[in-house]
């Protein structure tokens, strides 16, 4: 399992240093075991349960079988996933063009940069309501509150990334007389690109949040909305099932979209890397 | 001296611009016969509802649960965070739970939580513990875990104990992660609380924008939206202020400050 | 290349009477006070002074990256007013002058593509360049797979192909070992015969001044002046160790290291 936590680099720092005197197979055996652990605990502690919130975990994943095959539930987790990519798409994009617009013009920064700072302190799932009563329940409102609530954190940290270049890039671009469009695409994104893709990360995950909460708020398709659906009528393991696959989606996008960034910033983490041990 | 100025001057004449735009599209463009209130009547009820004690009520409520929440998740969040740096075993015993824990938000176990629960305050003070603590736990680690083995060589060689050089060496010098994550924590811990109310049913602002959405009274929605934005605001610069405040004398903060 | 022919050489590079100041809050701090000299077609010139006499900024000025407070910087004759096309920079911190995110071929191609040149001329002088280094065969790596030294090779590269006829240097080899460091001298050496190109060389490194210059500038004062230019007639073959070993050589070094530190 590869992710990006200060934890797992530190933990292969450490293992070298030699600093635990924990034997190493104990140290990942450990690692392994834990989660087998919990969800054999949850497996047994809730086999017997007769507390209606907490159903025997056999009787979740049973039910998630049979949901599975359900149009239904595909037709739900296929919208809420459909949205959730399209709006992350759609708002990376707009923001990143936003974002090094307002980067590379910096009068045209100094006359929005505080209404965007205000958007940005909305909590994001407060937009849902607003577009609800304006626009109605429709896929439209979703795809417009999730986009709208993922734009800021790209568009900003797209725009602080830009300004952020290392300086002597610029000079270089000056005296080579690079052209606008290479300079565009080849010097300023490329040297924003770890700060753009820090603040795609945040965005993902708002996405994923308002995509939820878009969906629990009055809206008859979708996940959230099945999910919730599932508790108000004490469903319970339909309620469990959506929950786990909530979970799993949340952590699937992260999981992927870490992987992604991995790929696009190798030169930034290897640098940084070879800047640590010098 | 001049740019600041101007600099200042530019961003008042676009916020002044942006409602300039809305007032216009709400009452003359093409949106003047859709639902969207004017600037001038969503500012009007903020400014009424200033003086109403429901506002400050929900206000009230919602600001206790972020703050509950957030405090709780601090306190656990850095017990399990030291307890997990200080020994190797215990970090891979956590790693994948918490790597599993780390990206999924507390919107997902709302509907468990509030069937647990119910629409209350516990409800939202929960939801943002959840929220907040798996991160300022993995931060308390990575913090812990960094710091200089020379220091606490240093501190084993004058002959402080274990409890001590925990508390004086260690735990300083972790300090800037904590600072920076219950920073980063402060916005989402509000965001949360918000979420509690508008589809958990609990108390605070985010049941009064559910109401005012449900009652289709736009121009109370948009005020309360406003006011969700000035608290926002008022959050994000008051733990900034504090994280300078309490960490300027830290050399590695001054040095990620810069 | 012998020194009676590059005297008569026409001046490329011409600084009369430059000044620079900067604007802060408390009124304006010149830097540079008043400069003269000349730089001949095909020449090495190396520019040495005290720390923070300001070589940086005048070289800013050089190759038109900061404006001139009063005074000219001409290029063959032509005022200075923005980066010339027909000079090049290579930075003294070469892990922040080259594209981390470009492969070394790339970095070296990037300030091509505006050149408009025929592929097959931009092919060659890319291939050429990196020969020109010693960075064959290192096409496909990333700056940061490479030492120091390699890397300020790709930067002097990515100047090479570009094919300026003036190359300006920022303290080029000041981050590098010993070693890297005399080899990369003897490139400079080899690029000036192999191309022809008039070298300007910022350093605060006074044998590689006078190992490297047919003419050393030496600033001193502050804001800064010409102290003395002191020509340097070794001609164009150098050599590492029989260079630095005439006696022509001890007493040049003497001269310029006497003149710093009276200026200091």
């Amino acid at each position: 399992m590869v992710f990006t936590s200060s934890i797992p680099a530190r933990t292969s720092v450490a293992r070298r240093a030699g600093r635990s005197g924990t034997p190493r197979w104990v140290l990942i055996g450990t690692e392994v075991l834990v989660p087998i652990v919990l969800l054999a605990l949850w497996w047994v502690a809730s086999a017997n349960s007769t507390n209606a919130f907490f159903p025997p975990l056999q009787v979740i994943l049973e039910r998630l079988v049979q949901l599975v095959q359900t149009p239904a539930f595909l037709v739900d987790v296929g919208s809420s996933v459909g949205n959730l990519l399209l709006s992350f798409v759609l708002a990376s994009v707009i923001g990143v063009l936003l974002g090094a617009a307002l980067g590379l013009v910096r009068p045209l920064a100094w006359f929005v940069e505080p209404t965007i700072h205000f958007f940005r302190a909305i909590p994001p799932v407060a937009l849902v309501p607003i577009f609800v009563s304006l626009i109605g329940f429709g896929n439209e409102t979703r795809i417009i509150s999730i986009t709208l609530a993922a734009l800021f954190p790209v568009l900003i940290s797209t725009m602080d990334g830009i300004r952020g270049t290392e300086p002597t890039l610029a000079m270089v671009s000056r005296v080579y007389r690079i052209g606008w469009f290479d300079r565009l695409v080849s010097v300023t994104l490329p040297a924003a690109s770890p700060r753009i893709l820090s603040g795609m990360q945040v965005s993902l995950i708002t996405a994923f949040v308002v995509m939820i909460a878009s969906e629990m708020l009055g809206s008859s398709t979708g996940l959230g909305a099945a999910t919730l659906l599932a508790q108000q009528s004490f469903a319970i393991a339909d309620m469990w099932v959506g929950i786990l696959v909530l979970g799993v989606i949340g952590y699937a996008t992260t999981a992927v979209f870490t992987l992604f960034r991995r790929r696009v910033l190798r030169w930034y983490l290897a640098s940084q890397q070879q800047e640590k041990n010098a | 001296m001049r740019v600041p100025l101007l600099r200042t001057g530019a961003g008042a004449a676009g916020a002044v611009a942006a409602l300039g735009a809305w007032q216009l599209a709400a009452t003359a463009g093409p949106l003047a016969d859709s639902p969207l209130p004017s600037a001038a009547d969503s500012i009007g009820r903020l400014a009424g509802l200033f003086a109403t004690p429901e506002l400050w009520r929900a206000l009230g409520d919602t600001v206790v649960m972020a703050v509950a929440g957030l405090l709780l998740a601090t306190v656990v969040g850095v017990l399990l965070g030291v307890g997990i740096g200080t020994s190797p075993l215990a970090m891979h015993a956590t790693r994948v739970p918490l790597e599993f824990l780390k990206p999924i938000p507390p919107i997902v176990i709302l509907p468990v939580v509030v069937l647990v629960l119910g629409p209350t305050m516990a409800m939202g003070v929960f939801l943002v513990f959840f929220g907040c603590f798996v991160a300022i736990a993995v931060q308390s680690a990575a913090g812990v875990f960094d710091t200089d083995p020379v220091a606490r060589a240093t501190g084993r060689s004058y002959g402080m104990g274990r409890g001590e050089i925990l508390t004086r060496i260690v735990l300083p010098s972790a300090l800037p992660y904590i600072g920076t994550a219950i920073r980063v924590a402060a916005p989402t811990s509000l965001i949360v609380a918000v979420v509690a109310g508008l589809l958990g049913g609990g108390p605070g602002l985010g049941q009064s924008l559910l109401l005012a959405q449900i009652s289709g009274d736009q121009a109370q929605l948009f005020a309360y939206v406003l006011a969700l934005g000035i608290l926002g605001l008022l959050v994000q610069g008051l733990s900034q202020w504090g994280e300078r405040r309490l960490l300027h004398w830290h050399p590695q903060y001054r040095k990620e400050a810069r | 290349m012998t020194s009676d022919t590059l005297r008569d050489a026409p001046v490329r590079l011409s600084v009369r009477g430059l000044a620079k100041s900067y604007d802060t809050k408390r009124g304006s701090v010149p830097v540079i006070a008043d400069l003269t000299f000349d730089v001949r077609v095909g020449e090495i010139a190396c520019i040495v002074g005290p720390s923070g006499i300001g070589k940086t900024t005048l070289l800013k000025c050089l190759t038109g990256l900061q404006s001139i407070s009063s005074g000219q910087a001409l290029i063959d004759g032509r005022p200075i007013d923005g980066p010339p096309e027909e000079m090049a920079l290579v930075f003294q911190e070469y892990t922040r002058s080259l594209m981390p995110w470009l492969t070394v071929e790339k970095n070296v191609r990037l300030p091509l593509n505006h050149l408009r040149l025929p592929a097959a001329e931009r092919e060659e002088r890319i291939r050429g360049a990196l020969a020109a280094v010693g960075l064959a065969g290192a096409e496909s790596k990333y700056p940061w797979q490479l030492s120091g030294g390699m890397q300020q090779r790709v930067a002097i590269a990515r100047a090479i192909a570009y094919r300026p006829e003036v190359l300006v240097m920022d303290e080029p080899f000041a981050s590098v070992d010993a070693q890297t460091r005399f080899e990369l001298e003897d490139l400079c050496l080899r690029i000036r015969e192999q191309f022809g190109m008039t070298i300007v060389v910022v350093t605060h490194d006074i044998d590689e001044a006078v190992y490297l210059s047919d003419r050393v500038i030496v600033l001193g004062e502050r804001p800064a002046r010409v102290t003395e230019i002191i020509d340097v007639d070794f001609g164009g073959a150098r050599d590492q160790l029989t260079t630095r070993a005439v006696p022509e050589f001890a007493e040049l070094r003497s001269e310029v290291f006497e003149l710093i530190r009276k200026a200091g």
